[in-house]
């Protein structure tokens, strides 16, 4: 089978190796304690839990009306100590809910539920109860994502086990030690797809592999015909590459399509699916089990023994050391990064002290020599963004662009469609800040299509207002 | 743990290089014709090379001073415009010139506009052409034989472009070899084909330059030459088409970003070099073509490839009826 692949992208260094060997091994923190931010994507939550409550595994504590709402649960049985602002990924602080275990065992799972036998929308309710949402990174709820408006039409439902992102392989690891509910969760995901019970679509299951995965690939494919899916599901192999991970790149490598500009992937006839949320789907179903563990990588140079762990959400980073890993403390090889996923789009911490989000691939803390702190020169204009710019975007001219204060110009190179992937940013030679500059010049932009909005609404109140009289 | 945590936004890995290791490696692509230089016209050419570089760095050195910018001389990117305006002269023009050429290079072409990555014209081509223009004498009288390697002379003859043009060029038997070593009278590097073209595949191979515009450049001018039934591979080997096709054309700052930018840039120096050959006033054009088209760079920024999610590939193709 000749791998697939898309134009542009970059070769980073993977590191894969130091953690793909590990098996993923459960975990929980040393301080018996879970820190559970109240809205893990979607629109914000409400807890619904006091200090001083007891609360059991499974059980919801925050949740909200809307539609975009996901629910969050207790990750485990114990007592609410505290409910507070965090530091959560991304630097910002947010309220999370302190719970302390106990011993007790109480748990709420939901009832199993077999996904074949539902509706569309029974099977949505049950995805949306489970609190299920991307688990790449982004954290979109799950339950919106597999319900694409009706007059689009799904062709293909694609799991990405590319994990493009150096060092991390805990999807790698879960498609090993589990391909068989990998399967059954993109069975059910299809069967949604195509409209529950008696639905009548006809979306195909691909799994978009990297072609250093291939060793899995026997693996998958036996799973698949074992359980009598040949027909309906197959695996595709990818060029590794970064971003190939990026749902964009998922979609154009396997099936020739590009997602047209700020659309979705429905767009395209592509439903997209994370590995971990797709075993977390299996899950919810198969054994009415909220999504309240997640596994992650534990890696970079300045890490003892990379590992791949099973934690419950809410976990505080710095809890699992020294148990779980520890950190390398002399010269050179101490951390000089945290980061919060992986080192091209994952975000750095100021500190370990951070809670495992259900959004949380991986921690790689990075020594000085594997990342870079070099400060920013000026433009060489040598072109290797334009050249390895994923999206085919021309970042040095977006900048320079918007330097110059033409914002109209700086879109038109594309700054509206950079997706902040960082291919330009790696090869830039005068290390120019690419994507910090790109994101104000998002900001200004949205900031302006805010104001036009609000001044056009004023406009039509004020014109109705005369009209009235 | 330390507090030495540095929290800066993604992505936190690149590639270990930076424009002082581009830069270094450009120069390192110059070395045999530096060397080629050295040996043809011996201490002529080392002079200059040396007395250029060292004017270049102080200019740069000077106006980010006086301008109080920050000092990047240690970039190495005046080093190379040094080199580069050297090895475009000949060997018998004044060392004082190269004085005078490297504060036009460094300051008007480059401090002036903005400093590396922002100037509009090419500097060693502009210090050059100030050179050329302001002082032609000097400039273009006489020319070194490399022949007479043991007591290098000058000597008043006209050279092979001019010859080409007037209609007295013969090619004798072994001519186009020597041409293609390099011995032949001319610029201080600009002589050897065979070693501009180690020096282009070494820096293409080692991404620094992108061979769009080189190559387009080069194959214009073999076309043009060969539709109008000239000696195809004497111009090429002759004047500077081979040495400005493969580091001139190719600097970062004066050409294109865009892959098809680059291409029609090529091709525009191509072009004009071979119509002021056979049209112009001079006998050689490549100078002149390239400081043209690095006018025109800007705008052809704009000819950029097709974004993502856009065009015909885009969305789900009408008659996707079902997948098989
Ligand atoms: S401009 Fe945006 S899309 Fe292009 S490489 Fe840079 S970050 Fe990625
Ligand atoms: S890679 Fe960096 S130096 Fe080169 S053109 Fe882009 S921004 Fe400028």
């Amino acid at each position: 089978m000749r791998a697939k692949t898309f134009k542009g992208g970059i070769h980073p260094k993977e590191y894969k190796e130091l953690s793909n060997q590990c098996p993923i091994t459960p975990a929980f923190p040393a301080s018996k304690t879970v820190t559970i931010p109240v809205t893990m994507g979607g629109a914000p939550n409400q807890p619904l839990v006091k200090v001083g409550d007891e609360v059991a595994k499974g059980q919801i504590i925050a949740s909200g009306e809307g539609f975009m709402n996901c629910p969050v649960h207790s990750s485990v049985s114990g007592k609410v100590k505290k409910i507070q602002n965090c530091l959560i990924t991304g630097n910002g602080m947010a309220p999370c809910i302190i719970i302390e275990a106990d011993d007790a065992g109480r748990e709420t799972l939901l009832p199993v539920l077999n996904p074949f036998e539902t509706t569309k929308e029974q099977a949505l309710a049950r995805i949306k109860e489970a609190g299920i949402v991307g688990m790449g990174g982004a954290s979109f709820p799950a339950h919106v994502k597999l319900n694409p408006p009706a007059d689009k039409i799904i062709d293909y439902v694609l799991i990405n086990a590319a994990e493009c992102e150096p060092y991390l392989t805990c999807d790698e690891r879960t498609m090993l030690e589990q391909p068989a509910k990998v399967i059954d969760g993109l069975a059910i995901v299809m069967h949604i797809i195509n409209g529950g019970k008696d639905g009548q679509g006809h979306a195909k299951g691909i799994i978009v592999l990297e072609d250093n995965k291939e060793y899995i690939l026997p693996a998958l494919e036996n799973e698949i015909a074992a359980a009598g899916y040949a027909d309906k599901m197959s695996v595709c192999l990818v060029k590794t590459k970064y971003p190939q991970g990026a749902e964009k790149f998922i979609v154009s490598a396997a099936t020739g399509r590009e997602i047209p500009s700020a659309k979705l992937p429905a767009d395209a006839g592509c439903v997209i699916c994370n590995v971990g949320s797709i075993c977390s789907i299996s899950d919810a179903f198969r054994l009415g089990m909220p999504l309240i563990e997640r596994s992650l990588t534990i890696s970079g140079g300045a890490v003892e023994k990379p590992v791949n762990l099973r934690v419950p959400v809410g976990t505080i980073v710095s809890d699992l050391m020294p148990s779980c890993f520890t950190l390398k403390s002399e010269g050179a090889s101490e951390p000089v990064k945290i980061i919060s996923g992986g080192p091209m789009m994952g975000f750095a911490m100021a500190s370990a002290d951070f809670p495992v989000a259900k959004g949380t691939s991986g921690v790689t803390f990075l020594t000085e020599k594997e990342t870079f702190l070099e400060e920013e020169s000026q433009c060489i204009s040598c072109g290797s963004c334009v050249a390895k710019c994923a999206m085919r975007l021309s970042p040095a001219l977006i900048v320079r662009e918007l330097k110059a204060g033409n914002i109209e110009k700086a879109k038109s190179f594309g700054l509206m469609d950079c997706i902040e992937c960082g291919c330009c940013a790696f090869v830039c030679p005068a290390k120019v800040n690419l994507i910090q500059r790109i994101r104000l010049g998002k900001g200004i932009v949205r900031q302006k299509m805010a104001e036009e909005k609000t001044k056009a609404a004023a406009k039509a109140a004020a014109e109705k207002a005369e009209g009235g009289k | 743990m330390s507090n030495k945590i540095h929290v800066s936004s993604s992505p936190h890995f690149n590639l270990k290089c930076n424009t002082t290791m581009i830069m270094g490696t450009v120069l390192f692509a110059l070395l045999p014709e530096i060397i080629m230089g050295i040996v043809l016209f011996r201490w002529a050419a080392l002079i200059r090379i040396l007395i250029s570089v060292a004017s270049c760095v102080c200019f740069e050195y000077i106006f980010q001073k006086v301008t109080k910018q920050k000092v990047v001389i240690g970039n190495l990117s005046a080093c190379v415009t040094g080199v580069m305006m050297a090895l475009v002269s000949p060997p018998t023009a004044p060392v004082w010139i190269f004085v005078v050429g490297a504060a036009v290079a460094m300051i008007v072409a480059k401090g002036l506009f903005g400093g590396i990555g922002s100037n509009v014209f090419n500097p060693a081509l502009t210090g050059r052409a100030f050179m050329f223009l302001s002082f032609p004498a000097a400039m273009g009288a006489s020319w070194l034989t490399p022949k007479t390697i043991s007591a290098v002379d000058a000597i008043s003859s006209a050279t092979t472009l001019s010859a080409m043009k007037a209609g007295t060029f013969a090619v004798e038997q072994g001519t186009y070899w020597q041409y293609f070593i390099g011995n032949r009278a001319g610029c201080i590097g600009e002589t050897s084909t065979l070693l501009i073209l180690i020096s282009f595949a070494f820096l293409a191979l080692a991404h620094i330059i992108d061979w769009r515009a080189p190559v387009a450049m080069v194959g214009t001018v073999a076309i043009c030459s060969c539709i109008t039934g000239e000696n195809v591979a004497m111009a090429l080997m002759t004047g500077g088409l081979m040495f400005g096709a493969t580091f001139m054309v190719t600097d970062y700052a004066t050409a294109p970003l865009t892959k098809k930018g680059r291409l029609i840039f090529g091709f525009g120096c191509g072009l004009i070099t071979f119509l002021i050959r056979r049209l112009g006033g001079y006998p050689e054009g490549v100078m002149f073509s390239i400081l043209i088209m690095n006018s025109v760079a800007p705008f052809l920024n704009n000819l950029t490839a097709r974004k993502y999610g856009y065009g015909k590939k885009a969305g789900r193709p009408a008659d996707a009826k079902e997948v098989k």
